[in-house]
């Protein structure tokens, strides 16, 4: 680019090299700082966790360390509890998401029309977002409590349940207490992306689909839901990633119990390293989630692709 | 357009619906923390205590160490919310603007970090930070939560930049700016919802952490108030009065911080997809 | 703007972390920590400092429910305390890394050494008989009942046998809404099943002499079984499977369940809920042989072996676990005293504590020592006894088959550590 005449100034040779020198550096500039900070904070202390599933490492024990190639893993395929793990993190990561995404879409759609005190209405709604989780999980465990908590008499009352014991204590319906706890929290999150996503397509589009007598039902599968699908893809994938490795609510609500009935991969990776204090195995179980996880990103993005081109 | 009043009447009722699920459960906090000790668990389930008293906030903000915590929260959350907003809004313009090689990659790097357990990076970053001095440290902690929330962050301010058209900031440079000068003067000011939004966001996330906090720091001078609420969880008891008395209080920074930038979120975002 | 802000968080940093201006700092780490202790260990700690002018001590306390991950964290990243609390499940892991001091040329030359009852020196040196920790207090199990719930239900004594107790467990079961037994079936819950086992057994042999592991012996599953029965008849609240410390002692104290075999430390926590005459502390039942077996724990202050400061380290411990500064944490914590004389203090002359001390005068009674000298009994307690027990009480694993793997780990344990 050259100067402009009537800047009155010109730039000389060397400092036009530089200028160009520097717009191409330039990406690269803005994009530095978080780049560095990713890199040292996160990425050196995720390499050299990942290089725990390699080697024997007792936290407390100064002199192990030694490596011992892919044992962990053996034991990893042999291990019951991470069977279960799994199963319950299948459950666990399925519902929740899938509850939060359809309650956090209904909401949104709600919003989506104005009323009298919508913006109210919005700011009330998304509270729960706010609130630190292990303080929801006390919260909901202390409402799920029979001796100080609504919720077992209420459904008794209701007839859900057959008596007013404690949801948590039982092993085969444990896990619905993170469950819900964790749907409470996550609407939010799903409610201002569909939202905002909600919010960005023409009205238009809805408007000439009324004109040609189509009901609302309609309107939603034909206009709505194909527009939304990629911010949804998206949406469901950050989640999902998030939740599976989401431990907080399981540790503080029911310790994994009882009978590691609740145990999801997120809450044993924690037992494991924090009570077994073995590090070595903690690693190579989370690397095995990292590695699930990652298939499952890849497999969400590729169908994302698919699903946009087709519709192009 | 205009509706049937059947329309009306079921969105209503779903609407309060949703809005009686979202506060129950913070009215239920706030019903604890109004309740005297001895009656905490013999009326248990009442929907309000008999006798409500401050007992339980007077003892958190007089008898325990819950301000300093308050405040050691409230410099490391405002300052994680600077700075990440700051190097986040430098990346996302950066993503926005420019293609340049190895762009995907990064954006690939910033989706794998979302992805691996923080219970297995705690030791490690423990041992990395320990001779830096950063652990004990409010410093230390605005630095990790800079890092963690960073990718988000970047991917809210893209998606707030790629609503705004670069021949703006391609005519100042015509006109003989520079693109920094540009994005200073002519753009920011444009992004200042999706800086207010993300702001929010990164000062929500740092505001409720716990594990670094409780891992990184052991003393007291640089505890935030999530480790001071497990404070309340002594061997003898658990004092779920103050505990969730304390935990109203904290509550409302960020509850408030919350409700005023939650639409900027959602309008932010919108603006993002209309263009992306 | 940046560099501002640069500068504004490391001025602040600098604040914050500006050191003692006294010449030495000694670090002392308390795990057992609540808003209570740490104001007595402050004063206690005060009385250190005025002595030793040019020392300063600080204080750093862990939340209780974190407090191992969390010491073990900064351990092994080589944040160490010069002092540290040790509760007895902890020390075998410490001690038996190296990372703990001898105390033994110190307690050679201490003026109170004489003093300290048998108990004290006995469990002090449990690991390679060394001294590497000195307690400051014993935590032994009595029997908790209530009162109120026993007159409703017709139950006019505490039970003196196993036979009385699971009778009188049932007579309270009987009221509606009501239990007899809190049972811990969460963290922790281990004192309990060995304390049933022993009783049903009539001793507490852990091992055999060739280090093979005794609970596959009739006597023990025996014991077993009369917990999981319990509750399986509903003798103890369904939720129990899942308590804990909290759970179990606030269960005692809002009236849900009628007894609760405890420490003197949850004295404090009862005390300050229930009117005297609402509760009582009876000794722990007698079984098989006419025997008791209540489990003892302590905790105590250990040194690290890498602390700069050993011998005003001493001192600090010294101070903390002298006559008249254990009196004065005893007093906060509930724990039994570690000086003969001190049992003649009027704080211990509280009927209260009649209960603790009957037992320990009476013959029949041997507080039962578990074997935390192992070093998988951390994890074996921590973990392995709360999902095996679960899984008991559930009926999903027969009292034969979870102390045959109770066997197996513990022999394993046993008999590699030689």
């Amino acid at each position: 680019m050259g100067a402009d005449p009537h800047q009155g100034e010109t730039e000389p040779e060397v400092t036009a090299l530089g200028r160009r020198l520097a717009s191409g550096a330039e990406p690269y500039l803005y994009t530095a700082p978080v780049l560095l900070l990713i890199v040292a904070i996160m990425l050196v202390p995720l390499g050299v966790g990942l290089s725990y599933a390699f080697r024997d490492l007792q936290l407390l024990d100064p002199f192990a360390g030694a490596f011992i190639g892919l044992d962990h893993f053996r034991e990893l395929i042999a291990d019951d509890i991470f069977r279960d793990a799994l199963r319950n993190t299948a459950v666990w990561t399925c519902a929740s998401v899938s509850l939060q995404f359809v309650l956090g879409l209904g909401l949104a759609l709600l919003l989506n029309r104005e009323f009298p005190g919508r913006r109210l209405v919005q700011a009330l709604v998304f509270l729960p977002w706010a609130v630190p989780t292990f303080l929801v999980g006390l919260d909901w465990q202390w409402l799920f409590n029979p001796v100080v908590g609504p919720l077992p008499h209420w459904l008794f009352a209701l007839h859900i349940t057959h008596d007013a014991n404690n949801l948590l204590s039982d092993p085969n319906l444990a896990l619905i207490g993170p469950i819900v706890a964790a749907v409470w929290w996550g609407i939010p999150f799903f409610a201002i992306t569909c939202l905002a996503a909600l919010q960005s397509i023409p009205k238009d589009l809805y408007e000439a689909a009324a004109i040609d007598g189509a009901g609302l039902l309609e309107q939603f599968r034909s206009i709505t839901l194909p527009l939304l699908a990629p911010t949804i893809a998206i949406s469901i994938l950050l989640r999902t990633i998030w939740v599976a490795n989401f431990a907080d609510l399981i540790i503080v609500m029911t310790n994994g119990g009882p009978a590691d009935a609740t145990q999801t991969v997120a809450s044993y990776i924690f037992t494991v390293a924090f009570r077994r204090l073995d590090f070595g195995y903690a690693s190579a179980v989370a690397t095995a989630l990292l590695l699930l996880l990652f298939v499952y990103a890849i497999a969400i993005l590729l169908l994302r692709r698919a699903f946009l081109r087709r519709q192009a | 357009m205009r509706r049937r009043p059947l329309y009306w009447a079921v969105h209503y009722c779903l609407l309060s619906l949703y809005v009686l699920f979202a506060l129950f459960p913070l009215y239920w906090l706030l019903k604890v923390a109004l309740t005297p000790n001895e009656l905490l668990y013999s009326e248990g389930i009442r929907l309000w205590p008999s006798r409500a008293s401050l007992e339980h906030f007077r003892f958190v903000l007089t008898h325990s160490d819950f301000p300093l915590f308050f405040r050691n929260s409230l410099i490391v959350s405002t300052s994680t919310a600077v700075l990440a907003t700051l190097v986040s809004s430098a990346c996302g313009y950066g993503l926005s603007r420019f293609t340049f090689r190895g762009k995907s990659a990064l954006v690939a790097l910033m989706l794998i970090t979302q992805m691996f357990p923080l219970v297995m990076l705690v030791a490690p970053m423990f041992r990395l930070l320990t001779p830096l001095g950063l652990t004990n440290s409010l410093t230390g902690l605005v630095i990790v939560y800079t890092a963690f929330n960073a990718p988000f962050a970047t991917f809210l301010m893209q998606s707030f930049f790629d609503a705004i058209p670069r021949e703006l900031e391609e005519a100042a440079m015509i006109d003989g700016a520079t693109r920094f000068g540009a994005f200073r003067r002519i753009i920011l000011p444009l992004t200042l919802p999706g800086i207010a939004a993300t702001s929010g966001f990164v000062f929500t996330a740092a505001w409720s952490e716990l594990l670094f906090a409780l891992m990184l720091n052991s003393s007291a001078r640089a505890s935030t108030f999530p480790v001071g609420l497990l404070s309340f969880v002594s061997k003898f008891s658990v004092d779920f009065g103050q505990m969730m008395a304390a935990g109203v209080l904290a509550l409302i920074p960020a509850c408030l911080f919350f409700l005023l930038i939650q639409r900027y979120l959602v309008r932010g975002l919108t603006a993002g997809a209309v263009k992306g | 703007m940046r560099a501002h802000i640069w500068l504004a968080t490391a001025a602040l940093s600098a604040c914050l972390g500006s050191a003692a201006h006294a010449d030495t700092t000694l670090k002392l780490v308390e795990v057992i920590t609540s808003p209570e202790r740490t104001e007595t260990l402050r004063a206690i700690i005060k009385t250190f400092e005025d002595a030793n002018p040019d020392t300063n001590v600080e204080i750093v306390s862990l939340p209780w429910g974190q407090s191992f991950e969390k010491f073990a964290t900064m351990v092994a990243a080589g944040d160490t305390p010069d002092v540290v609390e040790m509760p007895d499940t902890w020390l075998a892991l410490y001690a038996n890394n190296n990372a703990l001091e001898n105390l033994e040329p110190y307690l050679k030359s201490w003026e109170h050494t004489g003093e300290l009852n048998q108990r004290t020196l006995q469990l002090g040196r449990v690991i390679h008989n060394t001294a590497y920790m000195l307690p400051y207090g014993f935590y032994l199990r009595a029997l908790y009942y209530n009162r109120k719930m026993f007159a409703d239900a017709g139950v006019t004594a505490p039970p003196k046998t196993l036979d009385e107790f699971l009778a009188v467990s049932k007579k309270v079961s009987a009221l509606p809404g009501k239990y007899g037994y809190c049972l811990r079936g969460g963290a922790g819950g281990v004192n309990g099943w060995l304390m049933f086992g022993a009783l049903t057994t009539g001793d507490d042999v852990f091992f055999r002499p060739d280090g093979t592991s005794t609970f596959t012996d009739a006597g023990w599953i025996r014991g077993f079984n009369v917990l999981a029965d319990l509750y399986k008849a509903g003798l103890a609240p369904k939720d129990s499977i899942n308590w804990g410390y909290n759970d179990v002692v606030s269960g005692f104290y809002s009236g849900v369940c009628s007894m609760i075999d405890n420490d003197p430390d949850a004295l404090i926590a009862i005390a300050s809920r229930m009117k005297p005459d609402e509760y009582g502390v009876a000794p722990w039942m007698k079984g098989v042989g006419g025997k008791s077996f209540p489990t003892i724990g302590y905790g105590g202050w250990a040194m690290f072996a890498n602390s700069k400061h050993k011998d005003l380290a001493w001192k600090l411990i010294a101070t903390l676990d002298s006559p008249a500064g254990s009196l004065a944490w005893n007093r906060r914590i509930g724990a039994l005293p570690i000086y003969t004389a001190a049992a003649k203090d009027p704080m211990y002359a509280d009927p209260r504590y009649k209960g603790w001390f009957e037992e320990l005068a009476d013959p029949n009674v041997s507080p039962m020592i578990m074997p935390m000298d192992l070093r998988a009994w951390a994890l074996f307690a921590s973990s392995i006894v709360p999902r095996t027990t679960q899984n008991l009480l559930l009926g999903k694993l027969t009292a034969q088959d979870m102390a045959q793997q109770w066997a197996q780990i513990l022999t394993k344990a046993k008999q590699s550590q030689k």
